[in-house]
This record gives C-alpha cells, sequence and structure tokens, in this order.
C-alpha cells in the first residue's frame, strides 16, 4: 500500500519532468484530414498535386536533394537529402555528379546506393527497364523535363545526364523520389507482370523516409509509424494516420467534433469558430500563385499589354482578402518582393482603378466600346482556393471599370488537361484567360513553363502561346549559371521583365491554413507546399 | 408456379444484358475520345495506342461490346484512371459499406413506416393519422442531403454526441458492431431513412385501411375477435406487399445514397461515384453503375419471388 | 410549363378534358372540383405555388436588389438586417432577391424534365397501351431496362457521364422519368381501351386517330398529369442534388441546390442564412407533394 502510494506520487511528480523532456519522447498518434478525394499514391510518385508529395512523398520516401522545411520565418531552400553534395561536370555541362549518403536503409532493411538511384531513374525514363511504369510517367517526367539518365560511377556515386546544360536539375530533382528496388523485386516475384507488382507496391511500400506504411485502407485512411532506423532526426509523432476529407464542412466537423486532430484548408466561413472551440490556425505565406493566365495570340484583348496592366490595376485584392477570411497574400509578382528571384521591375501591382480606367481608354475600350473577356475557370481544385466565389468577386470588381467578364466553368481536371492544349485548342472554347493555379518554388515551374517559346502547347504550359525572344535569351542564360548568385540574378532579370510586361494577371497567393488541435505541439509551418512530418506530435 | 418462377429468372437475363449494354455506353456518350476515358491524359503516345488496341477501340461498336461484356463477366471491371487500381477492388469494399448504410436505413425507415402507417390506417381521418401523414410527406420532400448537413451542425458540431464524418474510428476495414463503430453509422442511416420511411407510411396507412375496409375483417369483427386477432390478420395481409416495397426502397437506397455519403464522408459506393464524377475516372463511374445497377434487377427479382411465395393468391400469368 | 404548375390552369385543363370526355358524365368533373373545394390543404398547397409561382416570375419587378451584385463588406449578414431582409451571401449578394431569381431556375430544373417526359412517355405509353401487341412488346420491354436503374443512379449516371451543365441535367431527369409515365399512360390506356364505348366507337366507323384523340386522350390524360405532378417534387430534389453536386447549373446563375452547395460552409457563421435555399426546395416540394395527393384524392371517386 505505502509501496503503491510512494510510486504514484512519483509518478506524479515526474509528470511535469516528462512533459518538458525532449520531444524526442514525445509519443501520440496524429489524425490529419485532408483535402484529397483518395489517398495519395504511395509507389513513390504521389499524385494529387503537391498535397500528395507532402503527405504520401516526404513522409514516406526521400530524395537526393529535399526542401529545408525548418523554418517559418525565411523562405525555403534546396538542401541536402539522400545526396550529400552535387556539381556540374566542368567538361560536360550536361552531366551532375551526386555523392550519396552512406549508411542510409529502406524500411525493407535493404540498402540505399548508385544501384538504387539509376533504379529510380529508369522506373519513369526507360522504356526498357522491367520495371519502367508508364503511369509515373506523367507525375515525374514533367517535373524534371532536361532529366534524360542516370549512371552509376561508384556504389556512392551517380551521374546525372541532362538533354542541355540546366542549372536547376537539383531544385527539380526534389520531386524524383527513390523507392526500395528490393521491395519491389519481391513484389514482382509473386505478381504476373511489372503493372501489378507496382499495384502491390503501393500497398506496401518502402522508401527510405522518417515514416513507413503500416497500413492501407483505399480511398479511407493511411496509417504509417515512425521509422526508427531514419538516417536523419526522428520523427517526434508515434504514428500519422491520413484520412481523405474533400469536403470542406466534413473537416471542419471532423475537427470540431475530434474525430481528426489537424485539417488543411478549413473553409474561410469556419475559421471563427474553429477559433471559437479553441483550435489553433496556422498560415504562412506560400510560393504558390492564383493567376488569370493570359492568352496572346488571336483576338485576344489581352495582346495588349496596357489591358493586362489595367487588370493588374482594377483589382481590389484587399477585399478579397476579406472574402478569405484573411487567408490569402496580396501578389506583387509572382514572387514576393524580397525574393531573391523578385528583382527590380518598374510596373508596381497594385489597385488603382482611375489608372486602370485611363489604360483601358487608352487601349480603345471604353463605355461605347466595353471589353468583354472569357475566362475558363475550375469549379474546385488542388491548391484552386475558392474559385467560384473568388471569380464571381473578381467579375463584379471588374464590371466597376466597365471590364464585363464571363466564365466557362469545367471540371478541375479538364482545366488542368487544357492547360496543355493552348488557347488556340478546341477545348480553351475561346477562352481569354485560363485560372490554373501553380506552385513557384521552382523556376522551371515559376517562370519557364511559362514564358518560353518552346514551352508552348503541347510541351508544356505556355498556354497563351507567349512568344518574346528577349524572354527565350533570359532564360537560357538562367539554365547556364551554374553558380547559384548568377542564376538567382537571371532569374531575378526575367521575373521583372515578366512583372513589366504583365504577363499574368496575379491575383492572389495561397497561405495554406491549416486548423489544428491544440494537443499539437512542435509544429512549423514553412513557407512551403509542403510540411516537415517528423516536427510535430501529441500532448 | 415453379413455371413462373423459371420463367421470371430467365426474363431478368435480357434486362440483365440491356443493363450492361446501357453502361457500355456511358462511356461512349462522355463527350472526348473514349480512350480518354481509360488511360491517364498525360501517358505516352505509344501507351495509348497499345491500349486501344487492347481494348478493341479500333473496331466497330458491337465488337466492343462483346469485348467488354467479356471482360466484365470474368469480374474484369478495368482499372481507375485516377489511382491504377482495379475497379473492382475500390468497388467490393465500397459496395458492403453502402450495404450496410442501406440495411441500416431501411431498417430505420420500415420500422418508423410500419408504425406510423399502422397508426395512420387504424385510426383513419383522425388527429394522429394527419400528423403521421404530415411526418411521410415531409420525409418525401425533405433534400435529405440538407437535413445532413444539419443534422452534423446540431449532433456533431454543437452536441458532439455524434461523429461527422467516417465510418468508424478505424475506417471501415475493421468494423465492429460496438457503439463506437455503430454511431458512426447513426447520422448517415437516419437521414437516409427519411425517404423510405415516409413511403413506407404512405403505403402501409393505403394497404391497412384497404384491409380494415374488406368483408373479412368485418366478418372477423361480427365473429367477436378481438382487436389483437385482427391486427394479426391484417399483419398476415399486408405483409407481402409491404416487404415488396421495402425491398425495393432497400434497392433505392443502394443507388440513391451518393449525396449522404458525400455530406458525411461515408466510404460507399456514392462516394466512389462522386469522385470517379469529380475526376472523370469513367472506368470507376461505370464499373460501379454497372455492379449497382445488377444489384437492383437482382433484388427487383428476389422481391418478385419472395412476394409471389409469401402471397399465393397473386396469379401471375 | 407554367401553365401546368398553376392550380388554376390546372383546373381548366381538366375542365376541358371533362368536355370531351364522353363515358364519364359531367357530374365527376363537379365532383371533383367539389372535393377539392373542401381540401383546405390542397387549397392552401395550390395558394403557396401560385403566390410563390407569381414571386419568381415577377423577380425582376419585385427584387430589391441586383442578383449578381455583392459587397465584401456586407457578406453573410444575418436575418432581418436592414434594407437585406435575408440577409446576404457568401458575395454579400441579397438572399432574398437571390432566392426569388434562383426560383426560376430550381422550378425550370424541376418541372421541364416532368413536362418532357409527360408529353414523350404520355405518346409512347398510349401507343403501346392501343397498338398493343409487338408494339407493346418493343416498348414496355425497353422501358424495363431503365427501371432497372434506381432514378437518382440514372440522373448521376447520365449527367456524370455527360458533364456538368444545365441542358445536361434536364436530358437526364427527363430520361428518368420518362419510363414511370410510359407505364402509367400504358396500363391506364390498356383499362380505357376495353372498355364498352371504345368498342362502340370502334363499330360505327371512327378512325383509329380519332378514337384515340377523342375517347383515349380524354379519359387517360387526367390521371397521368395527376400521377405527373407528383413527380414535380422528386424532380426539383433531384435537380437541385445534381447542382449540389456539381453537376447542375453553374454559377453565377442562381439556383436553390447549387446556393444551397455554395452557402454549405457558412453554415458555421450565419446557419439560418445558410440553410434557406434548402429550405425553399422543401417547402416548394412538400407543397407539389400535397398538392399531388388532393387532386388523385378528388379525381379517384374510390378515396
Amino acid at each position: 500500500m505505502r509501496l503503491r502510494r510512494f510510486l504514484m506520487t512519483a509518478c506524479l511528480a515526474a509528470l511535469p519532468l516528462v512533459a518538458a523532456a525532449p520531444a524526442a519522447q514525445a509519443q501520440g498518434t496524429i489524425r490529419i484530414g485532408m483535402t484529397a478525394a483518395d489517398i495519395p499514391l504511395t509507389n513513390g510518385q504521389p499524385d494529387q498535386g503537391f498535397e500528395g508529395n507532402r503527405f504520401t512523398g516526404i513522409p514516406l520516401f526521400d530524395s537526393l536533394t529535399m526542401w529545408d522545411l525548418s523554418s517559418a520565418d525565411r523562405p525555403s531552400t534546396v538542401i541536402p537529402g539522400l545526396a550529400t553534395e552535387w556539381r556540374v561536370d566542368p567538361n560536360d555541362r550536361t552531366r551532375w555528379i551526386f555523392t550519396l549518403r552512406r549508411g542510409v536503409r529502406f524500411h525493407d532493411g535493404s540498402e540505399f546506393n548508385a544501384d538504387a538511384v539509376v533504379w529510380n531513374v529508369r522506373k519513369v525514363l526507360d522504356r526498357e527497364a522491367p520495371h519502367f511504369d508508364p503511369r509515373q510517367v506523367g507525375v515525374t517526367a514533367t517535373r524534371m523535363p532536361t532529366l534524360r539518365r542516370a549512371e552509376k560511377i561508384d556504389d556512392y556515386t551517380v551521374a546525372l545526364i541532362t538533354s542541355e546544360p540546366d542549372s536547376l536539375l537539383p531544385i527539380n530533382l526534389t520531386n524524383l523520389f527513390m523507392a526500395s528496388p528490393a521491395q519491389w523485386d519481391r513484389h514482382r516475384a509473386a505478381s504476373p507482370n511489372a503493372e501489378a507488382a507496382w499495384g502491390a507496391f503501393a500497398r506496401e511500400p518502402s522508401g527510405t523516409g522518417p515514416f513507413r506504411v503500416t497500413r492501407f485502407v483505399p480511398r479511407e485512411r493511411l496509417e504509417m509509424a515512425r521509422f526508427d532506423g531514419y538516417w536523419g532526426e526522428k520523427a517526434r509523432a508515434e504514428r500519422i494516420v491520413l484520412l481523405p476529407i474533400p469536403e470542406a464542412n466534413a473537416r471542419t466537423a471532423a475537427l470540431l467534433s475530434n474525430q481528426v486532430d489537424w485539417i488543411e484548408a478549413p473553409s474561410p466561413d469556419a475559421m471563427p469558430q474553429l477559433r471559437q472551440r479553441g483550435m489553433v490556425i496556422t498560415s504562412n505565406a506560400q510560393p504558390h500563385v492564383w493567376p488569370w493566365q493570359p492568352c496572346f495570340v488571336g483576338d485576344s484583348p489581352l495582346r495588349d499589354v496596357r489591358v493586362r496592366r489595367a487588370l493588374n490595376l482594377a483589382i481590389d485584392r484587399e477585399a478579397m482578402r476579406t472574402l478569405l477570411g484573411g487567408m490569402m497574400a496580396i501578389p506583387v509578382g509572382t514572387v514576393p518582393r524580397g525574393h531573391p528571384w523578385f528583382g527590380n521591375p518598374s510596373f508596381n501591382i497594385r489597385t488603382d482603378k482611375a489608372e486602370a480606367r485611363r489604360l483601358l481608354a487608352e487601349a480603345g475600350y471604353g463605355p461605347n466600346r466595353p471589353l468583354t473577356l472569357r475566362v475558363q475557370i475550375s469549379a474546385s481544385g488542388s491548391g484552386q482556393m475558392q474559385p467560384l466565389s473568388m471569380n464571381e468577386f473578381l467579375q463584379q470588381d471588374l464590371k466597376e471599370v466597365g471590364v464585363n467578364v464571363e466564365f466557362d466553368v469545367i471540371e478541375w481536371n479538364a482545366l488542368f488537361t487544357n492547360w496543355r492544349n493552348g488557347c488556340q485548342h478546341a477545348s480553351a472554347r475561346g477562352a481569354h484567360a485560363t485560372n490554373v493555379s501553380f506552385a513557384a518554388m521552382d523556376p522551371f515551374f515559376a517562370m519557364v513553363r511559362f514564358w518560353d517559346s518552346k514551352m508552348a502547347p503541347p510541351v508544356s504550359n505556355n498556354w497563351g502561346h507567349f512568344n518574346d525572344p528577349r524572354f527565350d535569351a533570359m532564360i537560357a542564360e538562367a539554365r547556364n549559371a551554374f553558380e547559384p548568385a548568377e542564376r538567382d540574378a537571371a532569374l531575378a532579370r526575367l521575373h521583372a521583365a515578366g512583372v513589366d510586361e504583365a504577363l499574368f494577371i496575379w491575383i492572389a497567393h495561397d497561405v495554406a491554413p491549416r486548423a489544428m488541435s491544440p494537443r499539437i505541439r512542435g509544429y512549423v509551418q514553412p513557407q512551403s507546399w509542403f510540411v516537415d512530418l517528423r516536427l510535430p506530435y501529441i500532448q | 408456379m415453379l413455371f413462373y418462377l423459371i420463367r421470371r429468372i430467365i426474363y431478368a437475363i435480357p434486362i440483365a444484358l440491356a443493363v450492361g449494354f446501357v453502361c457500355f455506353m456511358l462511356v461512349q456518350i462522355a463527350p472526348g475520345d473514349p480512350i480518354n476515358a481509360i488511360v491517364p491524359a498525360d501517358a505516352p503516345g505509344d501507351v495509348v495506342e497499345q491500349v486501344r488496341r487492347d481494348y478493341g477501340l479500333d473496331k466497330p461498336l458491337p465488337v466492343q461490346f462483346g469485348i467488354w461484356l467479356s471482360k466484365v463477366v470474368q469480374g474484369d471491371l478495368g482499372r481507375s484512371l485516377a489511382t491504377g487500381r482495379s475497379v473492382w477492388s475500390d468497388l467490393s469494399g465500397a459496395i458492403q459499406n453502402t450495404l450496410m448504410l442501406a440495411v441500416a436505413a431501411s431498417l430505420i425507415g420500415f420500422t418508423l413506416g410500419c408504425v406510423l402507417g399502422g397508426l395512420a390506417g387504424t385510426f383513419r381521418g383522425s388527429f394522429i393519422d394527419r400528423a403521421a401523414v404530415s411526418v411521410a410527406v415531409a420525409g418525401v420532400s425533405v433534400p435529405h442531403y440538407w437535413l445532413g448537413m444539419v443534422l452534423v451542425v446540431i449532433f456533431s458540431v454543437q452536441l458532439n454526441w455524434l461523429p461527422a464524418m467516417g465510418a468508424g474510428p478505424g475506417g471501415s476495414g475493421d468494423w465492429a458492431w460496438d457503439w463506437e463503430h455503430v454511431k458512426h453509422l447513426v447520422l448517415p442511416a437516419v437521414t437516409l431513412a427519411v425517404i423510405p420511411m415516409g413511403i413506407v407510411t404512405r403505403t402501409v396507412r393505403g394497404i391497412i385501411a384497404e384491409i380494415m375496409n374488406q368483408e373479412f375483417v368485418t366478418a372477423l369483427r361480427g365473429k367477436g375477435l378481438t382487436r389483437g386477432g385482427i391486427f394479426l390478420h391484417v399483419v398476415k395481409n399486408a405483409a407481402p406487399n409491404a416487404l415488396a416495397v421495402m425491398g425495393l426502397q432497400l434497392g433505392y437506397l443502394m443507388g440513391g445514397s451518393i449525396l449522404v455519403e458525400t455530406v458525411f464522408s461515408w466510404p460507399g459506393t456514392g462516394l466512389l461515384l462522386n469522385n470517379a464524377i469529380f475526376q472523370r475516372d469513367l472506368p470507376v463511374l461505370q464499373g460501379t453503375i454497372l455492379v449497382l445497377a445488377m444489384f437492383f434487377v437482382a433484388l427487383n427479382l428476389a422481391v418478385d419471388l419472395v412476394q409471389t411465395a409469401l402471397d399465393p393468391r397473386i396469379k401471375r400469368a | 410549363m407554367s401553365m401546368s404548375t398553376t392550380p388554376s390552369a390546372a383546373e381548366a385543363e381538366l375542365a376541358v378534358q371533362a368536355k370531351q370526355a364522353v363515358a364519364r358524365s359531367q357530374g365527376y368533373w363537379a365532383g371533383v372540383w367539389k372535393r377539392l373545394r373542401r381540401d383546405p390543404l390542397t387549397i392552401a398547397c395550390a395558394a403557396v405555388l401560385l403566390v410563390m409561382f407569381l414571386a419568381i416570375v415577377l423577380a425582376p419587378l419585385i427584387a430589391p436588389h441586383d442578383p449578381y451584385q455583392g459587397s465584401m463588406i456586407r457578406r453573410l449578414r444575418a436575418i432581418g438586417t436592414t434594407n437585406y431582409p435575408l440577409g446576404t451571401d457568401e458575395l454579400g449578394r441579397d438572399m432574398l432577391t437571390r432566392l426569388l431569381y434562383g426560383g426560376r431556375l430550381s422550378w425550370f430544373m424541376g418541372i421541364t424534365p416532368v413536362l418532357l417526359a409527360f408529353v414523350i412517355g404520355t405518346f409512347l405509353g398510349v401507343l403501346a397501351g392501343f397498338a398493343g401487341g409487338k408494339v407493346n412488346m418493343a416498348i414496355m420491354r425497353t422501358t424495363d431496362i431503365f427501371y432497372a436503374f434506381p432514378s437518382v443512379l440514372l440522373a448521376v449516371a447520365i449527367s456524370g457521364a455527360l458533364g456538368a451543365g444545365i441542358v445536361n441535367a434536364i436530358l437526364a431527369l427527363t430520361l428518368v422519368f420518362i419510363p414511370p409515365i410510359i407505364r402509367v399512360a400504358e396500363s391506364v390506356t390498356t383499362g380505357v381501351r376495353n372498355l364498352d364505348f371504345v368498342d362502340a366507337a370502334r363499330a360505327s366507323g371512327a378512325s383509329a386517330f380519332t378514337i384515340v384523340r377523342v375517347h383515349v386522350l380524354g379519359n387517360v390524360l387526367g390521371p397521368i398529369f395527376v400521377y405527373a405532378t407528383s413527380l414535380i417534387s422528386v424532380c426539383m430534389i433531384l435537380a437541385s442534388g445534381l447542382s449540389f453536386l456539381g453537376l447542375g447549373t453553374k454559377p453565377p446563375e442562381p439556383e436553390w441546390g447549387l446556393m444551397l452547395n455554395t452557402l454549405r460552409t457558412a453554415i458555421y457563421v450565419q446557419p439560418w442564412v445558410a440553410v434557406l435555399p434548402g429550405a425553399c426546395i422543401f417547402v416548394t416540394s412538400i407543397c407539389f407533394n400535397l398538392l399531388s395527393d388532393g387532386l388523385r384524392q378528388a379525381m379517384d371517386v374510390k378515396g
């Protein structure tokens, strides 16, 4: 009896100590409500956009280069991942040498080495490889368009070969996740063909990431546990459960009724209620652009730079922020002021309706000849924020400067597919602008694919067929700048020129709102689309 | 009798085939090249051509239907565009969940409907009758997805009594019949039950009232049978028709749960269908509709057979 | 379209048929009218629907604001706000105005498919019933196929495959309602065909067309019409459900199902404003149901 009381007292006394102990000892299960309608693919190359990379890419797998997700205060930069260092071959600038991290093991116990890297490059780029998977090509190859093949130099050194000199490759490689060849071979032995083996691999994946999959119920939940053999700093939470809850109200209700601990993208109107019930709302600037992307050919009125500038000036972005409950950042270009690629544009993006009217009048539009714009938009979609409300708001706002806007609302997937077809394709149905939001952490994604004339459809996303040799030259210059400072300077010139030409109607940056239970500690929201799931834990 | 059974079963076969044809045509009427319904939009060109040959999409429509049908008969419903998983692997789990939801909703709807309808039919013209009929009309008139939203706000968010979404704390994979799991079923099942409740109430009320007016009941009354005795007779005579309505309602709920499942994120066929529409995942859309329609055909047949067995008075040519 | 929704017009139509009908006496229709007049609930529903119908038709005249023009400063105001008696929506647009305009599309999408199905279904059903034999077989067996799909599933399947849009939604819903109307029309026609007076007409040398026009249509339109009115409520709920799923109307057009969808997230801020479109669907649907019940009771002498 006395002993028991003693033990109890001791335990109680130890409690505060435990709480204050290093977070590595913290435990618990974090349940996350995602916006995706299904668990993103777990074969190593997730679908569902960057929400897929966020939840079934980075936590389960690693890439040669990774994003630094440890800080909320500075832009997220590329850091060493499974490669410890890399350099371009001074004699052949299409050949990159990557030195690999030693002592890294996959979840299945097999070793990560140069063979694994070559195997993972071949899975998407070598049609002849036994494990080539056409399903993974789409989400991978477009994100590293210049990568051609990999060569093993020794067990811990590989060469990656590109089609042309490309200083952006190390950034692109954050999207190539390293899956375990040994695990795949095991599944292949038990499957009739390679496709089935990839299916089996997706059910029981193996990577080198800080979490390993423990249970997979398609369309319902993915459970992962801390991988204790992780090469870097280990995760604090013991388990993470991912739940696809595409409907915003269901997510909010799930958090409020304690079915999940963390939800992605709570709807702005639910935020007061969430705050009132003690939930923590987090947000941070994110390299994301929610634009209208103009068509530069045919009879598009947006061929005229004055019209494009006028539209950029006519939008009351502050009012839109009110609409979104404060959950957006106001853009002044594709990247924010102060970013290494911002540069010195002379055109200042702001709200100035008088100037907008003047520019429109100068371009020949007025009460007698009103400007009518057709914009293709979606009703929902990953990264699209609140597309219907926001576009309806724009419609009202532009009416004030005498611009009539008509919408062609189509499915998100269709809008996304049309993005590759271009504004002269039948699928555009005569639209003068399209409304596909995009990630801007990588110069290729942020600028090159829109402003390079070689990137016109069907190659990439230069939807508006923008074609200006000045821009092509600036892009080549950036691709050939292998010194980071030199490359950033080239990108800054490119960005400034893009702003001056008003190559987008920049409307909003997403700030990635999340709502979570106050029991979650240690969480850091970096300035990124991604999150380091090793950091948070449940108290 | 036996002849009738066989005839009825044989008659279901062409219907099933025709239903298959309608499902096959769904992909054909969808705008765009049907190949886009089978391979992802960003698949390489040679893969697209390979698949086109594999699926026989270069052949005439009737041949395509034959190829498709032979695959379906072997249980191959194709692969999801979005996930690459076989449609059947996702569908089989979803059907169980939807069946569970639909059965629960049918039971709730049927029980409430019988009670309300029985009361209304017995006390025809009274206040009870009018109240029961009002509830029934409200049940068939309410947009039930809206009702679901309202119930979530009241019972999950405000009162915190019942969960707002999902099929149990560990998903439907480890379903068990304990309160921890069953409480996830309550709100969606109640929401889904309002329509069958309304319909069953009206049907039962009609049946009871008709039987009560029939001569044999009057005769029984004349014989001095007690209320309870008469009630038993009425139930015996009302059962076949009521069961038929109930069976059909189960089928309607299986196919009609899409809105409720969307509101409650219930991992059934409805949610699968909604996601398939949203992602334009036509193989999943087609497979789900085919399986649900086949289920409905089978259910119709079963209801017919049971009804005939229960009530030998129903004579059919 | 609008004609068949107002009860007075419906009765006028019934009265016209009554004159054509040979088999049924003038007394029958007088009786129907008499019974209807004694049914306060049906009359009340008819009145509610009439008022609603007038309100949405006259929306441009009576709506206090522009249905498309909003303002971020006054978004999601509560019911009872000055100038905005029913509050404002997520873009600060007047709810009363949006509901009035929204009713137009909701009613349109609730009634058009039934009306189209009524015309097509009656034609095919009467044809099947009157012609009998192989024609009957062909029409009725095809109908059976569509009966093998639960109605919601069929509507979702067709508009899901065709893609979002009002036209596709109406097409899908029309297809859903044709088979049940064919069945009713066929069974009523078969019943009438065997009646003595049709035989008498045939014997007196009347052409098939005349028999159908005068004797059959005159007697079957009423029951089919009553049945069709009971479908309007189902159709309205289905149509709004399609919009709710994103398969029907597209913004910024106001429509009750779509408004319910876009106001969904506001249920935490302004629950009473957010439930208004649902309540409109509910009330309309209940009134159509009760009206249809009342008509059926009034016309069915057996009660």
